[in-house]
């Protein structure tokens, strides 16, 4: 599918390949609703964290220190602590994906967590996929320090994808050149909800009913 | 009691994950262990210099630490280490191994890793690296030319824009459940 979990795939490894070597963290999460119990606040903003300093060469002693003294479950203030401490010493940028997945309650909580990071971390920057209705969510949280991209996949885009997923076709009987020259010219030029469902549904069925 | 396993290894690439689940994993099944899991996996793909680290919860009394030199060829090398009671030796009979050294607790301290574990059970690299392998090549990079993309990067003249957030949406009427 063309999803958004692939584009902010795509914009992690991006923001990776452009930053090399210049002393900056790249770090991702992925929301999934199926996950939504374990994918807390906590949790996702630990896994963040534990990315962090993963790839770090030398990790600071006043992390380390940080680290060391976290006894039994790790608490929210402890992570958003440390994370302060590490963004705000080098140019950070968090992906979030499909951040709609995640509860309302641990959603807030991210948010509040999130400003108390950025608030101290001026180099620190946020990129996150979801659905229209956070926008205002986000932007009351961050006092209006957010730009926002509607996306509709371009028409190459499309026809790209399609060749591809039409080439890895498991049932390449039910194909021929007429109905994959439908494909690529209907989908492409339809409302990008019918590209979608189309994908969902399975291209040839889609067409074939 | 809960003790930790941590293997790490600088460079490691997808023959050096397949090699570490496939050892590492029978290690924990000979020592029981209940729980195990690869990560932080995000960057450790062939295009990026990577930090692994495969930690492990035992169920056994004696806590244990495996380094892992080189991985995924003929030259692999783990170095085992039993931390702690030095009678315990408990991983000495396994022939993959190549030294076997004893350490004690403060060693521990030194190094962070195991640590981690314990800040969340969560594994986001495990899902990067699956989206990457079935990305498609060249689709969505239009994204990364927008002028909003350049400013909230830095890659725009002025540098960095105000902004902190770049909140990026499709159309209301796709249901994110249907595009998965």
């Amino acid at each position: 599918m063309l999803t958004c979990c692939d584009d902010s795939s795509l914009v992690v490894d991006r923001l990776a390949d452009q930053n090399r070597g210049q002393n900056t963290s790249v770090i991702c999460f992925y929301f999934d609703f199926a996950a939504r119990n374990e994918q807390t606040a906590t949790s996702m903003l630990g896994s963040l964290l534990k990315q962090v300093i993963s790839g770090m060469e030398r990790v600071p002693e006043n992390i380390s220190r940080s680290l060391q003294a976290v006894s039994g479950k790790p608490q929210l203030g402890d992570i958003v602590r440390m994370l302060q401490l590490i963004t705000s010493s080098q140019p950070t940028f968090m992906v979030i994906d499909a951040l709609d997945e995640c509860i309302p309650v641990q959603r807030f909580r991210l948010f509040d967590s999130l400003k108390e990071i950025v608030d101290k971390s001026p180099d620190a920057r946020i990129f996150v996929t979801g659905r229209p209705h956070i926008r205002a969510e986000i932007e009351w949280s961050l006092a209006g320090r957010m730009i926002s991209v509607s996306v509709v996949p371009p028409r190459d885009d499309i026809v790209r994808f399609l060749r591809v997923r039409l080439s890895e076709d498991e049932t390449p009987d039910a194909m021929d050149e007429s109905l994959e020259a439908d494909i690529l010219e209907k989908i492409p030029g339809s409302m990008p909800e019918m590209c979608v469902v189309a994908m969902v549904l399975g291209i040839q069925s889609y067409f074939t009913g | 009691m809960t003790l930790p396993l941590h293997c790490q290894k600088s460079g490691i690439g997808f023959t050096g994950c397949a090699w570490l689940h496939r050892n590492v994993l029978g290690i924990q099944k000979e020592l029981s262990y209940q729980r195990c899991f690869i990560g932080p996996r995000f960057s450790s793909t062939k295009r990026h210099p990577a930090f692994l680290s495969l930690l492990a919860i035992s169920s056994t009394d004696h806590p244990i630490l495996l380094r892992c030199d080189r991985v995924g060829n003929k030259q692999s090398k783990m170095s085992q280490y039993t931390i702690g009671d030095s009678n315990t030796n408990c991983l000495n009979t396994m022939n993959s191994y190549n030294t076997s050294n004893v350490w004690n607790n403060c060693t521990v301290a030194e190094d962070l890793s195991p640590l981690l574990t314990w800040l969340s059970p969560l594994d986001p690299g495990l899902r990067h690296s699956d989206i990457q392998e079935r990305r498609v090549n060249n689709v969505g990079e239009w994204l990364m030319g927008t002028k909003e993309f350049s400013r909230w990067s830095g890659l725009s003249e002025g540098g960095k824009g105000d902004e902190v957030v770049l909140f990026y949406y499709r159309n209301p009427s796709v249901g994110k459940t249907f595009i998965r």
